[in-house]
């Protein structure tokens, strides 16, 4: 072994230290969301590569047609990079339809090189071996993982194992009728304590009727009220994970307050088919005064409203976090060595520090890199696009969501308790239990 | 001369045809049915029988379709389902949904042929009207219909406030929403029905009604004794096929609903997907596709036996 051989493997060694303790936590959707029991793994490096034959390989995406000329940007700026790898980026459909099309791929061993995957369903596939661990690629070009903002690098690992990198990032904030406040001389709440005032300053009512709501928060989908639970103090599962915590006084907070303020005219919660665009219509008409979206939707927002748009980070009461949306990359295992190593490049140059703002920009997720976001490039971005500044400013509140392979399926049981309130406005208190009880069923099926 | 020359040449050469090649065609003419039907039957063996056959071995498994393992499970799935509350519901929403259809699709279908069984290039024109909603893709009619019911801003509320009333969230409402299904497939599939049942009316030989006319049968006695019977291998056709395909309702649901609200909608070829790409039990949800043929064939065999007595094929 020569020395400079030697050299890059004690410093790889030395680094798998480090990748190991960023990545691979196991996380029980609780206030401490980033704790975990993550034990440390031995990996070796990955070879050095430096066969330049011409590989093809498959990305498939699902970047709708407004994130398509920063995925074509960044495709040429690839093959310039590397010109001996051609990428064939195959658009899938939504994360849904792409998620059912990896299954089949996997079931019939054709797979492409290199995929998005949704957060919420990273362990499911990574727990099965459908993703290739990225750890020894990582050790070889000693990429920095610790420059990602670390609730979204940490969302791409599970069970100690680093599956992918964050690439289209999203987390939910308020976003405000700023003309509205403004004349109303009223802020945002940053804390929970702040809301009964906001309530009471913002809403309108007309012979008992409310004309205009508050706030709303979405019902239909538990990415969105989560957070409220964990900020509340309480948790998903219990701190092993191995029953529901749903039904904890803790827990029940954030959804007994909704209870109220909804019950007092001052809440909409949205639910069903068709209720994002109901809430965001009602928005836009005056008839909410601050709606939590996720961050995707904020050029959207600024782009319609005939108003001036706010954005706030989700309010806090015992922690203050708001949870990890979007996409990240991933590779998969089924791949072959060659495939893998070209699949490596491109998760890297797609996620790189140098294209960040840029892909950022053009997509209308968040930047993912802080390197990124304190260059001057970033400092321009954040006057051009201030509305951001909200999240920056929390940019290591946004947490991984509950890391369980049963989340996909038992969390229909509180999202439903969610839907009797928003729907027939039924006390939670009555119903959660139920709902444990059903969540304790699916993870006792699942041992 | 020449001809008797020609004959005892052929009658030569049959007896010098060798048994071997006597066997072969023998052979082939017993398989020709066979190997004619040959291409299909490998057609349906890949697409449907594999198939088939594959999900009855894995719904004994608990593969989640990206794991290259498969556990046997036994019947563990099959007694998870048949003693799951859910299963129930599922099947109940199921069943009310095919009842609501097969009854309105035929129904109305069969007034609408009535009114429109006219030889005139005007009601031509309005059966390619009522007929057209048959060659919509679901998928459109679906996310119209959205539209139409959106509580705020729907068509429909439209309507319903110029009566005074107060509007509704049509398919966010548990009341409402599968009636709102129905309303879509019996809104596609009513044209589909009429047509077929005018076929069915112009076959049927005027004699008989001037026959009963003649001993003084009226008109809802023509209908009930002549027309009704006489539709009846017609109708047998329809309420197995709108059965079957109103059974198997997915793509309105998929679009429009999602199962929901509160899995009010969460009809049994719907969860069957939801379980297998969404939850990832590909082995569960391949016994519950195992139970729903089941279900589906014994209730079809069941209509084709009650039919056998009461449908009457002219002549």
């Amino acid at each position: 072994m020569n020395k400079k051989k030697l050299a890059t493997t004690m410093m790889a060694g030395a680094l798998a230290v480090v990748v190991t303790a960023c990545g691979g936590q196991a996380t029980n959707g609780g206030a401490n969301g980033t704790g975990g029991n993550s034990e440390p793994v031995d990996v070796e490096p990955a070879k050095v590569v430096e066969d330049t034959s011409p590989v093809t390989i498959q990305y498939w995406h699902s970047h709708a047609e407004a994130q398509m000329e920063g995925l074509n940007y960044m495709l040429e700026e690839f093959s310039k990079k590397y010109p001996h790898i051609t990428v064939e980026a195959v658009f899938q459909g939504g994360y849904d339809d792409l998620h059912k099309k990896l299954q089949a791929a996997v079931a019939a061993k054709d797979v492409p090189a290199v995929t998005n995957v949704e957060v919420s369903s990273l362990p499911t596939f990574g727990e099965s071996g459908v993703f290739a661990d990225l750890t020894p690629w990582i050790l070889r070009d000693q990429t920095p993982l610790d420059d990602f903002s670390e609730g979204m690098i940490n969302s791409y690992a599970f069970n100690g194992k680093q599956y992918g990198f964050p690439l289209i990032v999203s987390t939910s904030v308020f976003v405000y009728n700023k003309t509205l406040l403004d004349e109303l001389n009223v802020q945002p709440p940053q804390t929970w304590s702040e809301i009964d005032a906001f309530n009471e300053a913002v809403t309108l009512k007309e012979n008992g009727q409310t004309t205009r709501y508050a706030f709303s928060v979405p019902g239909w989908d538990a990415w969105y009220f989560d957070p409220w639970m964990i900020n509340g103090g309480g948790q998903i599962l219990t701190d092993d994970q191995s029953a529901s915590a749903v039904e904890t006084p803790e827990s029940m907070r954030y959804i007994e307050n909704f209870y109220k303020w909804k019950t007092d005219g001052h809440m909409h919660i949205g639910y069903g088919k068709g209720a994002s665009n109901t809430m965001r219509q009602m928005f836009l008409d005056g008839e909410i005064a601050m709606v939590q979206h996720t961050s995707a939707n904020i050029k959207m927002y600024r782009e319609n409203a005939d108003f001036e748009i706010g954005v706030s980070f989700i309010p806090g009461d015992v922690t203050r976090i708001s949870n990890i949306g979007g996409a990240g990359i991933a590779m998969m295992e089924g791949a072959s060595e060659l495939e893998k190593e070209a699949a490596w490049k491109f998760i890297e140059f797609m996620t790189s520090a140098e294209h960040n703002i840029k892909w950022a920009e053009a997509v209308g997720y968040l930047p993912t890199r802080k390197s990124a976001i304190e260059s001057e490039e970033g400092k321009q971005y954040f006057e051009r696009w201030p509305q951001y500044r909200a999240v920056l400013e929390h940019f290591d509140d946004v947490t991984p969501r509950l890391q369980h392979i049963a989340y996909p399926e038992f969390r229909s049981h509180y999202i439903e308790v969610m839907g009797e309130l928003a729907l027939n406005n039924v006390d939670p208190a009555t119903l959660m239990p139920q709902a444990a009880e059903k969540i304790n069923e699916v993870l006792a099926d699942y041992e | 001369m020449r001809m008797s020359n020609k004959t005892n040449t052929k009658q030569a050469a049959s007896v010098r045809t060798p048994a071997s090649v006597r066997n072969w065609r023998t052979a082939l003419e017993k398989w020709k049915d066979f190997l004619f039907a040959f291409p299909a039957l490998a057609l349906l063996a890949v697409f449907l029988y594999y198939p088939l056959g594959n999900s009855f071995y894995i719904s004994f498994t608990n593969w989640n379709m990206t794991r290259p393992d498969k556990k046997f499970v036994g019947i563990d799935n099959y007694t998870y389902l048949l003693g799951h509350e859910d299963f129930y519901q599922s099947l109940k929403i199921t069943f009310t949904y095919t009842i609501m259809d097969v009854v309105l699709t035929l129904v109305i279908g069969l007034l609408l042929a009535l009114m429109f069984n006219v030889s005139s290039r005007l009601y031509a024109f309005m059966r390619g009207i009522i007929f057209m909603p048959y060659y919509i893709s679901m998928v459109i009619a679906a996310m119209v219909f959205i539209w139409i019911y959106n509580g705020k801003y729907g068509l429909l509320n439209r309507v319903v406030s110029l009566f005074g009333l107060d509007p509704v969230e049509w398919l966010i409402n548990s009341q409402t929403v599968l009636p709102a299904l129905v309303v879509v497939s019996v809104w596609k599939g009513v044209g589909f029905a009429m047509i077929l049942f005018i076929a069915g009316l112009r076959s049927i030989p005027s004699d008989y009604y001037e026959a009963a006319a003649i001993d003084g049968a009226n008109r809802w006695m023509l209908f009930r004794y002549i027309t009704l019977p006489l539709l009846s291998p017609m109708t047998l056709f329809l309420v197995i096929t709108t059965f079957i395909s109103s059974m198997q309702v997915f793509q309105s649901i998929d679009i429009m609903t999602n199962g929901g609200p509160l899995q009010s909608t969460n009809a049994i070829v719907y969860w069957i997907y939801t379980m297998a790409f969404s939850q990832f039990r590909t082995g569960r949800a391949s016994a519950l596709i195992m139970i729903f043929f089941v279900i589906i064939l014994l209730l079809t065999a069941l209509q084709w036996l009650i039919s056998r007595k009461k449908v009457h094929y002219e002549g």
